[in-house]
């Protein structure tokens, strides 16, 4: 049950280690996103173990598995990505097929229904879908070491009771793959419907998504086995050099305008950020001058709503943030993105909420 | 200098005062004052990393030949006189420093100091050497310090939310050329990088590594770290952080009450996936409440824990960092890093 495709010998690092070579297994070299048999302790579907699935979901999603997405930075380089394509509407079936989106295509689900999500993995690859935040049946976490991660089709079974925001990523060597990409906004509307964040909870007219990630694109062309069998690959030390808010370049003015991530609302009407830091660094989320409300983090709401202008967050914190402008203008949305040891500032994104 | 292979926390103590082996502290409230006494070796050797490699560390250790870093953690009772001596077996100078409680000053190489104070605020500490900071600190020479409400055995603070097993999370991260230049009596120079992270002392092992389910050596099995409940079971977790990064600590299965942030009551309790964890001592409590999870469908009851167990299933959920560079060794080896697990049990 362990150490699976593992048939290659130690192979060339990519960083010097600092000697000594105790872990049972090969190395993490080999090229490209399609690096095929080269992974240790990944864990296959143990299928005596599947739990029988509702015959009747409420809700499905299908998930292919995409290694080759280009993204294009303000500076033109063009940085591979990898996610998780949406099969249901077009995307690739497996890993060579193409089709996602970076970040992934979002799943949005109500409150109470019994949701299936489908992962489907090409051959002689392994990944999960993690439903972060959610809390499910172990079988269902997307866990390897404690179910199994996927290779060929599986299907989670979840039901969400509590409306928020979440997300979804693959947790199969999760340093790498989370980083690479694959990872997508995961939404729990309550029973009201879009409109309401949840239950007992404020109404908004306008939503937007700040997903803050910082990506090293070094890492970038790594395997997708890279380090599972040991070796120095560099995962320990990630040293971004792009700045991306919901996809996109945020160190210029690419944001500025993108749909989804800036806004234009209206005195008077209600602004929803679900703020997610995506990255592994603490992020700061600067307001611009706006005061927001948090109303809800992680997917729970706060017992007391608290006001804000700027906010702290580290690794995978999720932020409902209500705003209700009083002032015409621009206010600029800041994101700085801050080294978890030094707090040196590494970079930042902007995008910005216009209220008329 | 010793050269001492890793040896395993002990379980030797005071009774009800000093963990044991087990993690799930049990903790009897007084009705008085006691004087609580705990001697303190300071000595080095080296701990093989998951990568084979041996890295140089220092500890507050419970023996003359033995190496615990982290030191044993501790649990007094307000108002307790506390009476630490610490034996430092090296040639170099260390201290005994609790933030806001005691400093022992300089204990010179050789040298022996009883220390004596009163078990302050109720809370969760890092005892630790303050000395050639934050170097000493680094290289493994800190514990955890409890301090529990005088006469309650549920409780983090006067009124806090209550729980019914209490566990220390003590993180710290290593850079062997740190570590190697303290043993040098050197001064670190260069980027701090590190390459190794652990919780209590230890880093993962997954399902068919060497040394998985060695509770010596693999943080998802060592009964100090590794969270064991029965539904209700409501687990207060002393997270500390010796190292100097940023941590974020994710738990699956159940949303964490988060209580405490660097010592401060927080204004509200709220329900977190994720709970904040600075570096260079910072701290968090909370409780993991052990409740069944709440988005299983069919949903998690105890009987349906008792089938999980009489068919060999494990219902289980892992503890990570998810600042996830935490959860590699040497640069590589995902899962070999500070995470651990979350074992449901049934009634």
């Amino acid at each position: 049950m362990f150490n699976l495709l593992k048939n290659k010998p130690m192979m060339g690092r990519r960083r010097s280690s600092m000697g000594g070579g105790g872990m049972d297994g090969g190395g993490g070299g080999g090229g490209g996103g399609g690096d095929m048999g080269n992974a240790c302790y990944v864990y296959p579907i143990r299928p005596a173990e599947v739990p029988a699935l509702d015959p009747n979901p409420d809700v499905v999603f299908s998930r292919g598995v995409d290694m080759n997405i280009p993204l294009t930075m303000d500076d033109g380089n063009v940085v591979t990505m990898w996610g998780f394509s949406d099969t249901a509407n077009g995307g690739g079936m497996d890993g060579m097929g193409g089709g996602a989106t970076f970040p992934s295509a979002a799943m949005r689900v109500t409150e109470g229904q019994v949701a299936h999500t489908n992962l489907q993995v090409g051959m002689m690859m392994y990944h999960t879908i993690h439903h972060h935040g959610i809390e499910p049946d172990y079988r269902s976490d997307g866990v390897g070491h404690l179910s199994w991660d996927v290779n060929g089709s599986y299907t989670y079974q979840w039901r969400p009771t509590q409306a928020g925001t979440y997300f979804y990523h693959c947790h199969t060597n999760t340093v790498l793959h989370a980083e690479m990409g694959m990872y997508g906004a995961l939404i729990v509307d309550p029973p009201e419907g879009i409109g309401t964040l949840f239950s007992g909870g404020p109404n908004y007219d306008v939503e937007v998504f700040w997903v803050v990630d910082e990506i090293d694109s070094s890492w970038h062309t790594l395997p997708w086995t890279a380090g599972t069998c040991g070796g120095d690959v560099g995962l320990n030390d990630l040293n971004p050099d792009y700045f991306v808010i919901t996809g996109v370049d945020g160190s210029g003015n690419s944001a500025m305008n993108a749909p989804a991530i800036s806004a234009t609302v209206q005195r008077g009407q209600k602004l929803l950020a679900r703020y997610i830091c995506a990255g592994y660094h603490p992020q700061r989320l600067r307001l611009g001058g706006l005061t927001g409300t948090i109303y809800a983090s992680d997917g729970r709401p706060l017992p007391v709503p608290v006001q804000v202008t700027e906010i702290n967050a580290v690794s995978a914190e999720r932020y409902d943030i209500i705003f209700e402008p009083t002032r015409t203008g621009t206010y600029l949305i800041e994101t700085d993105i801050i080294h978890w040891i030094t707090g040196e500032v590494l970079g930042t994104t902007r995008t910005r909420i216009t209220v008329t | 200098m010793k050269r001492r292979d890793f040896l395993k926390a002990g379980s030797a103590g005071l009774a009800g005062t000093i963990l044991g082996g087990t993690g799930l502290i049990s903790w009897t409230p007084r009705a008085h004052a006691a004087t609580i006494s705990k001697t303190f070796y300071i000595t080095d050797g080296f701990i093989t990393q998951p990568d084979g490699v041996s890295v140089y560390f220092r500890g507050f250790s419970s023996s003359s030949n033995g190496l615990n870093a982290p030191g044993e953690h501790m649990i007094v009772q307000e108002g307790d006189t506390v009476r630490i001596t610490v034996i430092n077996t090296l040639g170099t100078s260390h201290s005994f420093v609790i933030d806001g409680m005691v400093d022992s000053g300089r204990i010179s190489g050789g040298q022996s100091r009883t220390i004596q104070f009163t078990a302050g605020a109720p809370g969760s500490y890092l005892y630790y050497d303050g000395r050639n900071a934050p170097y000493n600190r680094l290289t493994g020479l800190h514990g955890g310090f409890a301090v529990m409400p005088q006469g309650s055995s549920n409780q983090v603070y006067s009124g806090s939310p209550t729980f019914v097993q209490q566990y220390f999370w003590v993180f710290n991260e290593c850079d062997p050329a740190w570590n190697n230049a303290v043993r040098n009596r050197q001064t670190p120079s260069g980027r701090y990088t590190p390459r190794y992270f652990t919780i209590n002392g230890l880093s993962g092992r997954p399902p068919g590594a060497p040394g998985a389910m060695d509770p010596a050596i693999d943080s998802m099995a060592d009964p100090r770290t590794k969270l064991d409940g029965h539904l209700g079971d409501r687990t207060l977790i002393r997270c500390l952080n010796a190292g100097l990064a940023k941590h974020s600590v994710h738990t699956h299965g159940n949303h964490m009450e988060w209580l405490t942030s660097n010592g401060q009551v927080r204004p509200a309790v709220w329900e977190k996936d994720i709970v904040p964890l600075d570096g260079n001592g910072g701290g968090a409590d909370v409780i993991y409440p052990f409740d069944p999870v709440p988005d299983a469908w069919p949903p998690m009851t105890n009987t349906t824990l008792r089938q999980a167990e009489n068919e060999g299933r494990h219902s289980a959920y892992p503890m990570h960092l998810h600042d996830e560079m935490t959860q590699t060794a040497g640069g590589g080896s995902y899962m070999f890093g500070a995470m651990t697990d979350i074992y449901f049990h049934s009634r």
